[in-house]
């Protein structure tokens, strides 16, 4: 459960973090009752600031996937999902599906490759 | 020739020794704690570099041998070595900067790296501290038995300091001991718990793992040697024990160290799998002032691994080093001066 952070990024490190461990949660590699490390270590290991980690957590926990306790760390709960499959969530989701594709195609990526990719999540996504 | 002086150059020539192989020490993208292309170590121009680093290393080493051998001059033999040996780091730092790499951005941790712990648990690392306290209440209540004086410094034959039996001290001296015993206990918690862990996964990581482990270890077993002084200058003050204790202590040490640098400066030594980018030490190359110290507010580490030499320092631009350090030094001075 590699959690890989790049410096060089413009997406700020405490949303590289949440989207991360967003990520091994969706796909059920963390699972309800699983342990995250303590705010400290992630911080010491990762080198960066208490803070970012810690705001980090506190997104995750404001969606419900984490619960943070002073002495037992953060741990993983299960998580209601919500029902939000409205024309504004589906509208959002498009707008920033094709605003990462132009940036990825501004940096030189080629179109076909984009399409590969978003092809290769549908798969998965519709296989889990 | 008198045994202080050969003991002295001997101590010197280790010094030389030691200096000559700290270079190979390091994790294979550093060199002389610049971040380094791994392949560089072998290239030409760092031979050279290298060479020109160990002439200098053994050339201040003869030289500072040769002022306490034809002079006598032990003090300035001591200062000339720190002062030679500094230069010879700081000149190659500077030189092999021209040869930077830039550093990897990216940071990986794995989630599921089990939390380490101290061996054995705390308690095992503050016993020295409560075996101290209870002898201090032994003390207290069998005061008659203490004699007129206790040693409290040694040399090479034996005690050469001495104060009188007073409660301030005999507690003082006692104190001034847990204490030390409190500091090696922190120490290995803080290895334990408030150091990085740089590789994630593999060989690496467990070479760390085993590197943090012997430093944990040394650190508990030196404070099980602290708590013996208090015994024998107390109640045993004219043995020979004391000897003993210290030639024991030096061949704990010099046992743990050569394991140290073969275990590797936290897995630095330990094989790269093939095809896998060294990982550096996620530390800037910006905030190593000579190749010695770090500085850096932003990290929140208080102990770092050391880019030169084996073992770890402190990040120096993290305010609650110097907290740290004003704790650890306030009581030793204090201790010293009330058993002056």
């Amino acid at each position: 459960m590699i959690l890989r952070i790049d410096l060089k990024s413009p997406v700020p490190v405490y949303r590289q973090i949440v989207d991360a461990i967003r990520i091994l949660l969706v796909s059920g590699e963390l699972n309800p009752g699983d342990s995250l490390p303590p705010v400290r270590r992630l911080a010491l290991d990762l080198g960066v600031h208490f803070n970012t980690v810690a705001e980090a957590y506190r997104t995750l926990e404001e969606e419900g996937w984490l619960e943070i306790g002073r002495r037992s760390g953060a741990r993983v709960v299960s998580r209601a999902v919500p029902n939000r499959c409205d024309p504004e969530t589906g509208e959002a989701f498009q707008r920033r599906l094709r605003e990462m594709a132009a940036e990825v195609e501004a940096h030189g990526f080629p179109r076909n490759r984009i399409a590969r990719e978003l092809r290769r999540l549908a798969d998965n996504l519709e296989r889990s | 020739m008198p045994t202080q002086t050969m003991l002295f150059v001997l101590l010197l020539m280790l010094m030389g020794g030691l200096y000559h192989i700290i270079p190979g020490l390091t994790r294979p993208d550093l060199f002389f704690a610049v971040t380094v292309a791994p392949a560089f170590r072998g290239s030409s121009d760092a031979q050279r570099m290298l060479g020109r680093y160990r002439a200098m290393v053994w050339m201040t080493t003869l030289v500072a041998s040769w002022l306490e051998l034809a002079a006598g001059l032990a003090v300035a033999a001591v200062l000339l070595a720190a002062l030679g040996y500094l230069g010879a780091l700081v000149s190659t730092n500077r030189a092999a900067r021209a040869y930077a790499a830039a550093p990897s951005s990216i940071l990986e941790v794995d989630l599921a790296m089990p939390q380490e712990r101290l061996p054995g648990g705390p308690v095992v690392a503050v016993l020295p501290v409560l075996f101290l306290g209870g002898l201090g209440l032994w003390v207290g209540f069998h005061w008659d038995r203490l004699p007129q004086r206790f040693p409290v410094h040694w040399g090479i034959h034996g005690a050469n300091r001495w104060v009188t039996t007073t409660p301030t001290t005999v507690f003082g001296f006692l104190a001034m001991l847990a204490f030390m015993c409190l500091l090696v206990a922190g120490l290995a918690w803080g290895i334990v718990h408030r150091t990085r862990r740089i590789s994630t996964a593999g060989a690496g990581a467990a070479g760390e793992r085993h590197f943090r482990r012997l430093m944990v270890q040394l650190l508990i077993v030196s404070g099980y040697f602290l708590v013996f002084p208090a015994w024998f200058t107390l109640f045993h003050p004219a043995t020979a024990a004391m000897n003993a204790w210290g030639l024991a202590l030096a061949a704990v040490i010099l046992a743990f160290t050569v394991n140290l640098m073969r275990g590797g400066q936290g897995g630095s030594r330990v094989t790269v799998a093939a095809g896998a980018a060294p990982v550096g030490d996620r530390t800037p190359d910006a905030c190593w002032k000579w190749g010695l110290f770090y500085v850096n507010p932003e990290d929140p580490s208080i102990l770092i691994e050391k880019r030169f030499g084996v073992g770890y320092t402190f990040n120096f631009g993290n305010r609650w080093t110097w907290v740290v350090l004003a704790t650890l030094l306030l009581p030793v001075a204090a201790g010293l001066i009330l058993l002056r």
